[in-house]
């Protein structure tokens, strides 16, 4: 087993924590029962890294099939790292006919026409995506697997998630991306979060939405929320009104994970109090970033308990509406009266 | 103007009222819950976020006996929102009828200046300054004890006191050192 293959598996040993290695181990399968069976998981992470090592040495375990390993690792494990999104655009006619083994084939192939000396491994998860670990190498040197790229695409969507990506290596795969699911662009898609189940959620519309009907609440006896007769709501009205409004915005129940939003704004500077600031003509360049464990919870809560303004502002809400969640802000080309912003790409 | 007034209904038999105002609308849904369990009188809760009232609710309000203004410490906001709510109520509830309730004095992000203010306007109000803790059960309870005594005062169901009486007992008072810089 040569250097890399040792350096990779004693950093992955370091990176899984000590009640997921063995599972993963099994899953992996490539050792043997006995030799699993041997290993004490009750050492520290040095001791057990190095009776792996002997074990892979012992079976003669190359650099790829520890990339398998991790691979099974991330997979399972996927909320770690910063993801990023991209979406294809204008696909050609026959691109609902991609099915995984063209993909498969293509994108490999045009991988390798744009670079030689890549290892790339692409593997179909049990919920229909497939996932592709790429590590790069050049003309003079092996692949670098302790950088590898993975990327996550569902087929037939047109959203493709990448972590770990240099900016050397992205026109590359994009290229190859975009040809080998049949589309003609790819572009980013300002979404990026370290959770990938919160993205790909927030993308597929994956949690409860709540439409706008003209007769909300058909059935006066469903809200009966307050149990006891004695207690009564003054402003229940506008109290639900709020509720709904937010949940129109957001949905209802779980929403994805999100974890934060980054708001750039180049609009001019507005404070009634504040002549100087006020007086000057270029935009005021700022930056806002919201973060929280779940942000679009934070932001519904806000939305029905009164803090935040209902209906909600349009800033807000396109962050589920347009699954995105960095945003460039500039104001409208000034004319009199007109106090507006409007996101733009 | 549509002011709240609290002689303008007959009252029910042996039944207080209580109007709890709070702008986050969270502890007062405890507290609720805990005043009607009050065995020995009829407890009915009217939880608002702000006054005025709701004009619709007028025909089917009861009379209030207390007036509540439960205010977070932590919120600049919540300050304000009871502070715009006092112009809403007729100048015969402060007579006893209105009590002030504060949460999380002991927080680190309170700013200091905001207690002061709080009792600066309990004091020219005249009206009683509580402190509630809002996390825990035990804080909910006790709390509401404390306010069935005053309610239980201020609906006139204790013989021989009235809710001025006792105003006079626990109305806030302010201490003669609070503009005084504190040792934080």
């Amino acid at each position: 087993m040569d250097d890399s293959a040792k350096r990779l598996l004693q950093r992955l040993v370091r990176r899984i924590p000590a009640q997921m290695l063995k599972v993963t181990l099994d899953k992996w399968d490539r050792l043997t029962a006995k030799q699993r069976k041997s290993v004490d998981f009750t050492q520290s992470k040095w001791a057990i890294s190095q009776e792996l090592v002997a074990l892979c040495e012992e079976s003669e375990r190359t650099v790829k099939h520890i990339a398998e390993l991790e691979m099974i690792y991330v997979t399972e494990n996927p909320n770690q790292g910063m993801w990023h999104t991209f979406q294809l655009v204008d696909p050609e006619d026959d691109a609902h006919a991609v099915d995984l083994m063209l993909f498969k084939e293509q994108f490999k192939s045009h991988l390798r026409e744009l670079k030689r000396n890549m290892s790339v491994k692409i593997k179909k998860h049990t919920d229909e995506s497939v996932w592709i670990r790429i590590a790069w190498g050049d003309g003079l040197s092996r692949p670098n697997h302790l950088k590898a790229t993975y990327v996550v695409h569902y087929l037939q969507t047109p959203y493709v998630f990448v972590s770990t990506l240099s900016s050397k290596h992205k026109p590359l795969l994009l290229q190859a991306l975009t040809l080998s699911t049949r589309h003609q662009q790819i572009k980013d898609a300002n979404l990026s979060g370290r959770k990938l189940t919160a993205l790909r959620d927030l993308l597929m519309r994956q949690y409860q939405h709540v439409f706008p009907t003209k007769y909300p609440s058909p059935l006066a006896e469903r809200n009966q929320s307050i149990s006891n007769l004695h207690i009564e709501k003054e402003q229940a009205k506008a109290s639900a009104n709020r509720h709904r409004m937010a949940g129109e915005a957001f949905g209802n129940g779980i929403l994805p994970a999100l974890q934060s939003a980054v708001f750039k704004l180049e609009t001019k500077f507005k404070d009634p109090s504040n002549e100087t600031m006020t007086a000057r003509d270029e935009p005021f360049r700022c930056g806002v970033k919201f973060s929280s464990t779940n942000l679009l919870e934070s932001f519904r809560h806000c939305a029905s308990s009164g803090i935040a303004s209902t209906p909600v502002t349009p800033l807000l809400s396109s962050i589920p509406l347009k699954g995105r969640n960095y945003f460039v802000i500039t104001d409208n080309v000034p004319t009199a009266c007109s106090q507006m912003c409007q996101t733009q790409d | 103007m549509s002011l709240l007034k609290p002689f303008n209904k007959l009252p029910d038999l042996n039944t207080a009222n209580i109007l709890l105002v709070e702008n986050e609308e969270q502890f007062q849904q405890s507290l609720a819950n805990t005043l009607v369990e009050e065995m020995a009188v009829t407890v009915k809760v009217r939880l608002a976020k702000s006054l005025p009232l709701p004009m619709e609710n007028d025909e089917s309000r009861p009379r209030i006996d207390l007036v509540v203004f439960i205010i977070n410490l932590t919120s600049d906001k919540s300050f304000e929102s009871a502070k715009a709510s006092l112009k809403y109520l007729d100048p015969g509830y402060f007579l006893g009828k209105v009590c002030f309730m504060v949460t999380n004095a002991r927080h680190a992000s309170v700013c200091t200046g905001r207690l002061d203010a709080v009792r600066k306007l309990a004091v020219s109000l005249h009206c009683p300054l509580l402190f509630a803790e809002d996390q825990t059960p035990e804080g909910a309870t006790s709390s509401a004890r404390r306010l069935l005594t005053i309610l239980k005062v201020a609906s006139g169901l204790v013989p021989n006191t009235t809710a001025l009486y006792l105003s006079n007992l626990t109305r806030c008072t302010i201490p003669l050192d609070i503009d005084q810089p504190s040792f934080d």
